[in-house]
């Protein structure tokens, strides 16, 4: 089976009218809540609708007079490596045959509408900023990235890895590299580099959260899963719930992910471990969540939210910079109760001091 | 001529490595020219590279030279996938 062009379409989108899914995405049973809004990502040709229609409805524009949809351009680069591509699908196109182009656009529908509905961002800088994605990059191309300008999915290299738009996270994680350039800057090297790499995994593990309707006890708290060829021994890329466990496999080698101080990783490769030290902010992030209970993008989203767009972190902030940001904004929004004491435990869990 | 090509970073953060010794191979004479090429308009210092982009590490015959996604000339391109494709 070829997976990058296979897929499915949503079947219950021409049944149920947007409006009513918007309602019963908001309802009180997450069950329904969940089911609508699995619905509503999959659904891409209300989208532009219900965005516009909730908007006006719930809020007045917070930057600017950018209106309050997404605007996305999915390119294809038919496997070369000129960027952007050629054009394949503008903001309110119907899905075409290309299931990677179909699923890139739904994904980042999906990561604006987090960001918009949670936050109250709109885009990546705020104020509407076009979203702009690549597929079929290179060949054999085994990796994502954010350029700086946009998104760039290659189709996996067919031995470890399949087509990157497949997992959710994975294009919220990219967006959200988006967002972090143009609010906190976190510089890519060192700690600071480890925290742009762990706040890209909280948002896509928040994007797939909300879109599955899921709380933090039902989440997989995975990054990557379904990403992975068959034949390699592993579940996902990285587990922000157990950093160190997403696989074990001959060819790939064992995940190096650290989930405590006591086990950081000093190492030149990777831009000073950005990838792998980046465990440790994660666990942080999920044992908060959890221990709050109910939706995590709601108050553990939140603190880790307005922390990262406030303006007071330094662009080469360490870890324990930005625990202690996130104990102050707790300590701001909610008080010093139960979640002050949730947020400090989480960090001291992890070995990161906070005073 | 001994190439050796490490690759860093990348959305898994996973390291892959190859080598090949071109001395025996019938196109050591393309090899040698492609490798000039991408060591030539590589850097010293690994440059800062983009979010998720894979850096890498080519060294020649113990002369070792930076470059990072997407910024690659296409020589350096084309030597990175063969020696990772081909070297072992």
């Amino acid at each position: 089976m070829d997976i990058t062009r296979s897929g499915h379409e949503p079947v219950f989108c021409t049944i149920v009218p947007p409006h009513l899914l918007d309602r019963l995405s908001q309802a009180e049973n997450q069950a329904v809540a969940g089911a609508a809004r699995r619905t509503l990502v999959q659904d891409e040709a209300n989208r532009a609708r219900r965005l516009t229609t909730a908007a006006g409805t719930t809020r007045p524009t917070i930057a600017g007079t950018a209106e309050e949809k997404p605007n996305r351009t999915i390119h294809d680069a038919e496997n070369g490596t000129e960027l952007p591509g050629t054009k394949v699908r503008s903001e309110g196109e119907e899905p075409g045959q290309d299931a990677t182009v179909n699923r890139a656009y739904a994904g980042l529908g999906a990561t604006f509408e987090l960001f918009l509905k949670s936050f109250k961002r709109n885009s990546i800088d705020g104020n509407g900023l076009p979203l702009i994605a690549t597929v079929h990059y290179d060949q054999n191309y085994g990796n994502a990235f954010w350029d700086g300008n946009q998104m760039v999915f290659g189709d996996g290299d067919g031995e470890v890895f399949l087509d990157f738009t497949i997992p959710v996270d994975v294009m919220a994680h990219e967006l959200t590299h988006g967002v972090t350039q143009y609010t906190a800057n976190l510089t890519y090297s060192g700690q600071s580099g480890a925290l742009n790499e762990s706040v890209s995994d909280v948002f896509g593990s928040l994007v797939k959260q909300y879109t599955l309707g899921q709380t933090a006890d039902q989440a997989d708290w995975l990054i990557g899963a379904g990403l992975l060829h068959e034949n390699v021994q592993g579940v996902a890329l990285r587990s922000m719930k157990e950093p160190g466990t997403a696989y074990d496999d001959d060819v790939l080698g064992k995940d190096p992910q650290p989930g405590h101080m006591d086990d950081y990783v000093d190492t030149e490769q990777d831009n000073g471990g950005v990838h792998i030290n980046s465990g440790i902010p994660n666990r942080a992030f999920y044992l908060l969540a959890t221990r709050l209970g109910g939706n995590a993008w709601e108050r553990a989203g939140q603190i880790w939210y307005d922390v990262l767009t406030g303006g007071d972190l330094a662009t080469d902030c360490t870890f324990a910079d930005f625990a202690k940001a996130t104990v102050d904004k707790t300590a701001e929004l909610y008080g010093e109760g139960d979640e002050h004491e949730a947020v400090l435990k989480a960090w001291s869990q992890v070995g990161v001091p906070t005073a | 001529m001994r190439i050796h090509v490490k690759r860093t970073g990348g959305f898994g953060g996973i390291e892959r490595n190859a080598t090949i010794d071109t001395s025996d191979l019938p196109d050591a004479e393309d090899w040698r020219a492609l490798a000039e090429h991408a060591v030539a308009e590589g850097r010293d210092t690994p440059p800062v590279g983009v979010p998720d982009g894979f850096c890498y590490q080519i060294t020649v015959d113990g002369h070792t030279v930076h470059c990072s996604d997407p910024r690659l000339t296409d020589d350096q391109r084309k030597l990175i996938s063969r020696v990772l494709k081909e070297g072992s």
